[in-house]
């Protein structure tokens, strides 16, 4: 007989769940739905007291609001052309990192350092290094004779643009590396040694070989980066503020100016909205390609 | 030598040469913010600019450290102009550290008791709260902070650590409670079932057997935890007041913006700030890399 | 330690430690004399948070405060906290929406003024009769601190104008006059000779970013060319859409290629770090440029003087943008009025604190009372030995040509101009113009379409 302050199986198994669910619900749940809600009021936050429901106005501001679609256009942008160079950069270091050489550990982990650095550490060595004036890169390409006068990093919209794509590659492209190598490290090598067999050279071997076999890997950590890369904040709004002009901005920093410097929480839920409309999409898409799910379905 | 190992020797020393190009490019922000940080003021501009300083001076960190305090001339007295940035490092410091240190605890706990929860016990929905929780650490927060915010100006607890820890929670829990349950459900149940079959209670099995095991994995999720926890600025900078109370990120960027910025003392906050997460890192560098890619890929 | 900690993570007023202040340094018994009748000592105790702009002058005017906690609240420690510029909108949002506002702000008027038609603020009239209703330097009254519905909000801290900077080296060397008697035209051609004639030298820099400081550098053009955003005498409706705005914008866009190639960035720092580091000959700045140029630069700061802006020449206006900077005192969920208000008095009075205050840093902070503006002591500056007429320009001979968003052409207080500026309208429109190649008109009538939504969403604090 069990004595009868011992627990029950079921009451241990509601209490270890206890805590979780409720910090689900204060924190996670309440202040979800409490975005969407105030997506349907306006609300000046100096202001609360005079808080009205104003329907579907805010989310017609945004679509009639030219700078919305423009934060969208940019933030496609900024997504893609991250994401590609990330994979691009990520995929070859791991390879570099996928070899059996002395002192590789030291490699890897300098080459995965960048991911723990924090993004205002970033943002703050970044306007530091990339300067026009002052900064060391524009001297080091002057002096290796690449360009003849400065470059204007975060002045043009174009310049800036590749400014914040260049950091978030800097401080993401790791999380590709580990992946990819985690993946690279079960790839059997007899597939190797048949290519080897039959002649082809190395470009041959990763095309054949390499690449398929990651593929798999790869396009789940597209599909992840994607959906985190579309919703960055602190790596555009330190390092621009979404300048020149409005030229870096995307949803997250459009959301941000409209509750803040506009003081219109309402419109900058509004927009949170539609970002969880996207991410939804982009979850579920995810949630496909992981393979998720499939065996829980299975067993 | 043999043809072979001629090639073989080439290789490698191309291997060699294409890593270190990438590691200096991949390191190249972080050591130069380490060496303006050495540079007294006179050589922070000098140029042509000097990777390995002329002079090296300590006098930015111990700036931060001592909190040096700033004077300016009327009449014939000295006057100091009361705090500056500089004077609060020491004190954001320790601040950052209760807040990654409280909500990496409360997150671990939280998600480790959930996740045993879930993958040993049979009740309505188990199956579906790690999905919905993975959702959850998709969602940016830029979406919440600002509901969350007003949910702790109701509970007066704005301007505390304690709000930021409950902030950091909220953004920690998702992830580690997934990280956690995939870890849960890999570690395999007999011994378990052996001990509880010799008389063990579930609390002790928890304890003595499923904890030891699942260490790893509560690791990695700690990691995970205080990498976001230390490296956030959103909450901070939304959350919080009084100089008194700010954390490191947000009250870096005070050193920022105003008309005069000290390269040098701020490079040397920024290499202060990446120090813990470095120690951390180095330390823990394997577990991150187990940890890392279960977010994103299976198994 | 765990009491501390659990003080700390519940967010309890903890001890704080001490930090050096002036008041070591000063030992001086200020005048207390004038402060009228003490309250009772406070027993109060914990931080008052004090808000200020980025600069030493906040701190001093802090210690004032502090020295007056020691005699009559010896439990209470005033902190002072700068916030920069462009942070004050976030901060000012988070503290007051947390219902954790500063006891005390420090701001520029168009911010103070928005606050005060909020309704957030305490009035201060019987703090005016003990600091000296007849004290003001002549040429400024005490609306244009902040005055409304016939009650004083806020107490003045300093004013603060920008004005023409310009290196005198350069301009002799290529004979380009005396910029005292410039015009628009003047100033266009001088800085494009200089850009020709030096090579890794702009001609001119003012902010063009996205910036509060881009909103406060056009205005001043918008005013001299006799613009305005809203109409003060007509329930403030939207003037932008106007001439004088085309022809403001269409001045910026011809000064732009003699100016810094990355101006189109530029906020308050980087229009300093310009001057002081010798890549511009002029530019539009506050006095704190000298300031800095002193410690940094001594070629540049002896080269330099101030002159009050360029005539429009049309209307023959020089105007600048003048910060005329408040203290408030907010009224809501602030338990340290009644001190705030005493400690206020104190550091107002003090005549010796406030020529320390101006003395923080020459000449960006100008003294607002006539005792201190002729006191002798403020005199024994270097400053004031080596430039003489620049040191004057701020603080006495720009007063004439005073304008402000929130007073545009002194004609009218306006509570909408500190929102103007959360949005940066003023920046965009330019923006719109020198980075977009958006046509003068078009970008007027965009501002004026912002300005109108303004106008619209806030007409209660009109009313």
């Amino acid at each position: 007989m069990r004595p009868s302050y011992t627990l029950s199986d079921r009451t241990v198994g509601l209490l270890f769940i206890a805590p979780f669910v409720t910090a689900a619900l204060f924190f996670m749940i309440y202040p979800v739905a409490e975005a969407i809600r105030m997506a349907f009021y306006s609300y000046n936050p100096l202001r609360p007291e005079l808080s009205t429901f104003v329907g579907l106005a805010n989310f017609e501001y945004i679509f009639r609001d030219p700078l919305f679609w423009d934060s969208f256009w940019q933030a496609t942008v900024w997504t893609f052309l991250s994401i590609v160079f990330q994979t691009v950069f990520g995929v070859g270091i791991a390879m570099l990192l996928h070899q059996a050489l002395a002192g590789m550990a030291i490699f890897r982990g300098l080459l995965l350092f960048p991911y723990i650095v924090p993004t205002v550490v970033i943002a703050l060595i970044w306007r530091w290094i990339f300067n026009p004036e002052i900064g060391v890169v524009n001297h080091a390409l002057q002096g290796a004779g690449l360009i003849n006068e400065p470059i204007y990093w975060l002045s043009t919209p174009s310049m800036a643009m590749a400014s914040t794509i260049m950091l978030n590659v800097w401080k993401y492209m790791p999380f590709v590396v580990i992946c990819v190598l985690a993946r690279l490290q079960t790839v059997p090598l007899e597939l190797y040694d048949a290519a080897k067999v039959d002649g082809a050279g190395i470009v041959r071997r990763f095309l054949d070989v390499t690449l398929p076999q990651l593929k798999e890997v790869l396009i789940v950590v597209i599909v992840f980066r994607t959906i985190w890369t579309f919703n960055k904040f602190e790596e555009i709004y330190l390092l621009t503020k979404g300048g020149p002009g409005t030229s870096t901005f995307n949803l997250a920093v459009y959301s941000f100016e409209q509750s803040i410097a506009n003081l219109r929480l309402g419109v900058g839920a509004a927009t949170g909205v539609v970002m969880m409309v996207m991410l939804s999409l982009g979850s579920i898409i995810y949630l496909r390609v992981s393979g998720f799910g499939e065996d829980e379905r299975a067993s | 030598m043999t043809r072979n190992e001629f090639w073989g020797h080439t290789r490698r020393l191309v291997s060699y040469a294409v890593l270190c190009a990438v590691t200096f490019l991949v390191c190249f922000p972080l050591v130069w913010a380490v060496s303006t940080s050495l540079k007294p003021k006179s050589e922070i501009f000098s140029t042509p600019p000097t990777l390995v300083p002329h002079t090296v001076t300590l006098e930015n960190y111990k700036a931060l450290i001592t909190g040096r305090p700033q004077y300016f001339q009327s009449g014939d007295q000295q006057v100091t102009s009361g705090t500056t940035p500089a004077q609060f490092f020491m004190r954001w410091f320790v601040n950052s550290m209760i807040v990654t240190l409280g909500s990496t605890l409360i997150s671990i706990v939280i998600s480790t008791l959930a996740a045993y929860s879930l993958t040993r016990f049979r009740y309505w929905g188990r199956t579906v709260v790690p999905y919905f929780s993975l959702l959850g650490y998709m969602v940016p927060s830029i979406i919440f902070v600002f509901p969350l915010f007003l949910v702790m100006v109701q509970l007066d607890l704005t301007d505390s650590l304690l709000s930021l820890v409950l902030g950091y929670v909220c953004i920690t829990l998702p992830f580690c409670m997934w990280l956690m349950w995939a870890f849960m459900r890999s570690i395999p149940i007999e011994i378990e079932e052996a001990a509880l079959i010799d008389g063990a209670s579930r609390l002790q099995v928890f304890w003595q057997v499923v904890l030891p095991t699942a260490l790893p994995g509560i690791i990695a999720a700690a990691i995970f935890s205080m990498i976001v926890s230390w490296n956030d600025y959103l909450f901070g900078r939304v959350f919080l007041n009084s100089l008194d109370n700010l954390t490191l990120t947000v009250g870096v960027m005070l050193f920022f913006e105003g008309t005069h910025v000290d390269w040098g003392l701020l490079m040397a906050a920024s290499v202060l700030m990446t120090v813990p997460m470095a120690i951390l890192f180095m330390a823990l560098q394997r577990h991150l890399v187990a940890g890392f890619g279960a977010g994103a890929v299976k198994g | 330690m765990t009491s501390k900690f659990n003080r700390q993570i519940l967010g309890l007023p903890i001890g704080r430690r001490q930090v050096l202040t002036g008041m070591a340094a000063t030992g001086v018994a200020a005048s207390a004399g004038l402060a009228g009748p003490a309250l009772a000592q406070s027993k109060k105790t914990g931080v008052v948070r004090v808000w200020g702009e980025p600069g030493p002058y906040g701190g001093v005017a802090v210690a004032a405060m502090n020295e007056w906690a020691q005699k009559n609240a010896p439990g209470l420690k005033f902190e002072i906290e700068s916030i920069p510029w462009d942070g004050v909108y976030i901060k000012l949002m988070t503290d007051l929406a947390a219902k954790r506002p500063p006891a005390l702000i420090s701001v520029e008027s168009p911010i103070a003024m928005q606050l005060m038609a909020e309704g957030l603020l305490a009035p201060v009239d019987d703090l005016v009769d003990r600091i000296g209703r007849n004290r003001l330097v002549d040429g400024v009254q005490w609306g244009y601190w902040g005055a409304w519905k016939g009650k004083q909000y806020i107490v003045p801290a300093h004013h603060q104008p920008h004005l023409l900077l310009v290196r005198m080296d350069i301009v002799k060397e290529l004979g380009l006059g005396d910029p005292d008697t410039w015009d628009w035209n003047d100033l266009l051609n001088a800085a494009k000779a200089i850009s020709q004639k030096k090579p890794d030298m702009a001609g001119f820099c003012m902010a063009l970013g996205r910036n509060l400081c881009t909103d406060y550098h056009f205005a001043a053009l918008l005013h001299s060319a006799g613009g305005r955003m809203f109409d003060a005498a007509n329930k403030f409706e939207v003037a932008f859409d106007s001439p004088q705005t085309v022809e403001a914008l269409t001045f910026v866009k011809e000064l732009q290629p003699y100016m810094p190639k990355g101006a189109v960035e530029y906020s308050f720092l980087q229009v300093v770090d310009a001057h002081v580091t010798g890549r511009t000959a002029m530019s539009f700045y506050w006095g704190r440029t000298l300031g800095r140029a002193a410690e940094e630069a001594k070629p540049v700061f002896e080269a330099t003087e101030a002159f009050n802006h360029a005539r429009n020449p049309t209307t023959k206006r020089r105007s600048n943008w003048n910060d005329f900077q408040g203290w408030c005192i907010p009224a809501q969920n602030n338990p340290f009025i009644d001190e705030v208000r005493q400690a206020l008095v104190y550091q107002q009075t003090s005549k010796d604190w406030l020529i320390k205050y101006c003395h923080s840093l020459m000449p960006n902070v100008a003294p607002t009372y006539k005792d201190v503006a002729d006191a002798p002591e403020l005199k024994e500056h270097p400053f004031y030995k080596s430039k003489p007429r620049t040191v004057d320009t701020y603080f006495k001979a720009s007063l004439a040509n005073s304008s402000s968003t929130a007073n545009e052409l002194l004609q009218g207080v306006n509570p909408l101009a500190g929102i103007v500026h959360g949005r940066s309208v003023l920046a965009q429109t330019v923006q719109k113009v020198v980075i977009d190649n958006m046509k003068p008109q078009d970008a007027a009538k965009w501002g004026a379409k912002e300005l109108s939504d303004i106008r619209r969403e806030n007409m209660r604090l009109l009313g």
